[in-house]
């Protein structure tokens, strides 16, 4: 993925060598962190600040401590004003209604910078929303971006500890980015055979096997694409296009046998090199995952940074008809590429659907509509079992691939932040 | 955060402790940040501060920098009785884009509904739709940054719906404005699907054209599940005047809206609608007629200024109406010279003016568009003809007329065709459009 650490040399994170001091320190450091990270306006002040938050601690009904949140004008600024800045250790249920602060479109719940709960689309003129998080004793901040306060203070009192709080997300999460290690192993597992099967078809000289076989593996490569990407050297070596040589480099990898077998329609001593390569290199691709796999190196944000990536892939590569220039597959790695970034989506979604469930769903549907019109674009009879992509398809149907895998990308683009391990 | 706020490059994202606001208020006049910001370039609160400064303790601000910083705070208020953009003095940019609405559901489109008017009165303050530097690494920015401290720019966004939103898919049919519906075909029109219709549209007019596309720009993006792109174009140059405006140039060279709409009483009896749209939310709104009218430039060039003169029924340098001397002489359709009238009875004023009509007027609204050469290698520039009128009827009554009898058409096509409802002004923070519907 394009965040995604080389296992070799792995970048220090600021985020992550800071955050023991966080841990360990109060509100205030919290808002040094903030700073330095450029983020604006953070002034951390007590919810009482506002004057409208009541002493003591919210009231509980249905089992929940019942915080309000009201997002309005105080004195002609947007502000967030609860009711409570204080709740008693257990489920909280923050409900918040907009009333007229045009600048305020979100509301979460943070410890640290981890998001425990959120709602976005807090719009004036629409119905109040809530969203319910369980919380330990310990200090939180309710932080609405664009509010002239961004940060306030939340207290719970009571027993446990705040990072056991985030727990049960970060489970879920490990669980996830676990799930996931599995299955781009499995996806490489299944491509070594498949590039075999290929260099078997190129050594046999048999044209029109040699494309059937570089059909086949193709989409292997393409669900796991950004984890290929993140080894530096590997991922150039087996999908240059054309356009990205350098000049004096050579051209190695699918595309140019693409060419060969697509253009040419001819194999040659040097079609036969270039299948021998791509079956080395996929061998190094299998050893580099498995570490990965086994030091259980992916992060949240990887994966879902890389869901995201996938779909930039789509747009700028495949409804533009540049990655299979020749065999006109692009239908069949874009499809492959939806797969791989739907893969990512769904070890993250249990741990997204407790942090926004109106996201979750909002992806998923989106998802199902991309998978959907995909169907339409199916083809028995076409090599890799689509339609090939050719320029009258493009021509008549790009717009609208684009158009559903842009209103796919917007919503996936924001899990990230949510996931991320900070 | 009113839209009655000082005027400036407004921004949430003010150093810590310094508040935007007060800092402004410090500083004294928004023209004085805004120059600050313009000399600099870009930069944060405190290098504004220190430019803003200078220039006041120097007094060495140039006129060229304070016209511009003028320019950059000026704005609208968001919330009023009708909505901004239509008696707004033109700005000189425009970005005009037509929408379909892909949600399927009620409650999508109402989310998109209430989510633009909220942007749109941040947008029209100077303010972005969000963090354009979100404080954690793993954040996507909001707002796409490209009009960050640029000010309001006079920036007006004016929202309209296309008679297609009414039909079966939301459940709307019962807010349909009395008789609204797609503009009838009409002679002279070669009109392209790509550029005709759209369920909404958003008009984007400023005095700077990156912050009218980045308004669009931003508010497309933040609906983008649930609402696509149809059309835009983008204007270049008003081709309209307002009052104490002088009046501008069409591509064709010559003066366009010397007659326009100026007064109260003419925006009453002609533009804002009433009770006669059938819609309590059309109170105080109004229709927009969208044509982007393709010019047949180069073959225009080459027409003697004799026979320009003649199809306009005015003079090219000053405006003159050619029973006249000066720009806003009254034409007389009655004058004649050696039994041929001098205005011709085709011309193109002389077709259009309300004493030939029935008193029919609208408030054009226009501005000149180019996208470069078209498919056969012309210039590809017009009109982007925009008016505004309590009752479409009066633009398709002079719209069959002109059409089927104007000498201008032999140098124009009317190649894109849209009409909107534009609900009225929003009174206040906390309400949207659309809300009735959702009731």
């Amino acid at each position: 993925m394009p965040t995604s650490t080389p296992p070799a040399a792995p970048a220090p994170s600021r985020w992550r060598t800071l955050a023991p001091s966080l841990l360990a320190g109060a509100a205030i450091l919290a808002l040094a962190l903030t700073a330095c990270g450029g983020a604006g306006s953070t002034d951390v002040e007590g919810a009482g600040s506002n004057g409208s938050a009541k002493a003591g601690t919210a009231p509980v009904s249905n089992g929940a401590a019942q915080v309000k949140v009201n997002v309005q004008k105080v004195n002609g600024e947007d502000q967030c004003v609860p009711d409570f800045s204080a709740a008693a250790a257990g489920p909280v249920t923050f409900t918040i209604a907009n009333k007229d602060a045009s600048g305020v479109s979100e509301v979460e719940l943070l410890s640290d910078k981890r998001i425990l709960g959120e709602r976005e689309n807090v719009i004036p003129g629409l119905k109040p929303v809530s969203f319910t998080v369980t919380l330990a004793g310990g200090q939180y901040q309710l932080y609405c971006p664009g509010a002239a306060t961004e940060n306030l203070a939340f207290t719970v009192t009571g027993g446990g500890s705040t990072a056991a709080a985030a727990g049960g997300a970060a489970a879920l999460l490990k669980e996830g980015t676990d799930g996931y290690a599995k299955y781009v192993s499995g996806q490489v597992d299944s491509l070594v055979p498949a590039v075999a099967a290929l260099k078997m078809a190129v050594d046999s000289g048999d044209v029109a096997a040699s494309q059937k076989a570089y059909a086949a593996a193709r989409p292997f490569y393409e669900r796991i694409e950004p984890v290929a990407e993140s080894f530096p050297d590997l991922d150039p070596a087996l999908d240059l296009r054309v356009a990205d040589v350098e000049p004096g480099t050579p051209w190695t990898g699918f595309h140019p046998l693409e060419k060969d077998l697509f253009e040419a329609k001819a194999i040659t001593p040097a079609t036969k090199a270039l299948a021998a390569g791509i079956v080395k290199n996929v061998g190094t691709l299998k050893t580099l995952t498995a570490e990965l796999e086994k030091k259980g190196d992916y992060k949240p944000e990887e994966l879902a940074n890389g869901a995201s990536g996938l779909l930039e892939e789509v747009q700028s590569s495949k409804i533009t008809g540049e990655e299979e220039a020749y065999s006109k597959l692009d239908l069949v790695d874009f499809v492959a590429n939806i797969e791989g970034s739907e893969q990512a989506f769904e070890y993250l979604k249990p741990a997204l659907t407790g942090i926004d469930p109106d996201l979750t769903t909002q992806i998923a549907t989106q998802f199902a509509a991309v998978g959907k019109a995909m169907e339409g674009y199916k083809d028995p009879a076409g090599l890799g079992g689509y339609k090939a992509y050719t320029d009258a398809l493009k021509k008549s149907d790009a717009a609208k691939l684009t158009q559903l895998v842009q209103s796919l990308q917007a919503p996936l683009a924001r899990i990230a932040e949510k996931v991320a391990t900070v | 955060m009113t839209s009655e706020q000082p005027a400036g490059p407004a921004s949430p994202d003010a150093a810590p402790g310094v508040s935007r606001r007060r800092f402004l208020g410090g500083a004294g006049t928004a023209a004085a940040a805004g120059a600050g910001g313009l000399v600099l370039g870009a930069g944060g609160a405190a290098a504004v501060a220190v430019a803003a400064g200078a220039g006041a303790a120097h007094g060495d601000v140039s006129d060229v920098e304070r016209l511009a910083a003028d320019a950059a705070g000026s704005s609208h208020p968001f919330y009023g009785a009708h909505q901004g953009g239509v008696d707004t003095p033109p700005q000189d940019h425009l970005v005009f884009t037509a929408f379909d609405v892909s949600a399927t559901s009620p409650v999508e489109l109402q989310l998109v509904l209430a989510k633009w008017s909220a942007a749109m009165a941040e947008l029209t303050a100077g303010r972005p739709v969000g963090k354009v530097e979100p404080s954690r690494e793993q954040g996507v920015p909001v707002d796409t940054g490209e009009a960050f401290d640029m000010g309001p720019q006079g920036l007006t966004l004016t929202l309209g719906f296309g008679p297609s939103l009414f039909d079966g898919r939301f459940g709307l049919e019962k807010f349909k404005p009395t008789d609204f519906a797609d503009l009838p075909a009409m002679a002279g029109e070669a009109l392209d699907p790509a550029y005709t219709g759209g369920d909404l549209c958003i008009q984007a007019c400023a005095n700077d054209p990156q912050v009218a596309y980045h308004a669009v720009r931003n508010l497309a993006r933040m609906a983008r599940s649930q609402v696509t792109t149809k059309w835009t174009v983008l204007g270049f140059g008003r081709a309209s005047a307002g009052p104490a405006q002088k009046t501008p140039r069409n591509l064709l060279g010559f003066k366009d809206g010397t007659r326009n709409i100026s007064t109260p009483a003419d925006y009453a009896e002609h533009v804002w609608a009433g009770r006669e749209a059938g819609q309590p939310w059309m109170d105080g709104g109004t229709f927009l007629v969208a044509r982007k009218i393709h010019m047949l430039i180069e073959t225009w060039d080459e027409d003697t200024i004799g026979d320009q003169q003649a199809i306009f029924g005015r003079t090219k340098q000053e405006g003159a109406p050619l029973t006249g001397n000066a720009e806003h002489d009254v034409p007389d359709f009655h004058a004649s010279l050696a039994g041929a009238p001098v205005i011709g009875a085709h011309s193109h004023i002389a077709l259009a003016a309300h004493e030939n009509n029935g008193g029919t007027k609208i408030l054009r609204r226009g501005y000149n568009f180019t996208d470069g050469l078209d498919s056969v290698g012309r210039l590809d520039a017009g009109l982007m003809f925009l008016s505004f009128q309590k009752d479409p009827e009066q633009f398709i009554a002079l719209q069959r007329k002109l059409g089927s009898s104007d000498r201008l058409n032999e140098y124009i096509r009317h190649v894109g065709s849209a009409v909107f409802a534009v609900p009225a002004g929003l009174p206040e923070a906390g309400h949207y459009y659309g809300r009735e519907f959702f009731a």
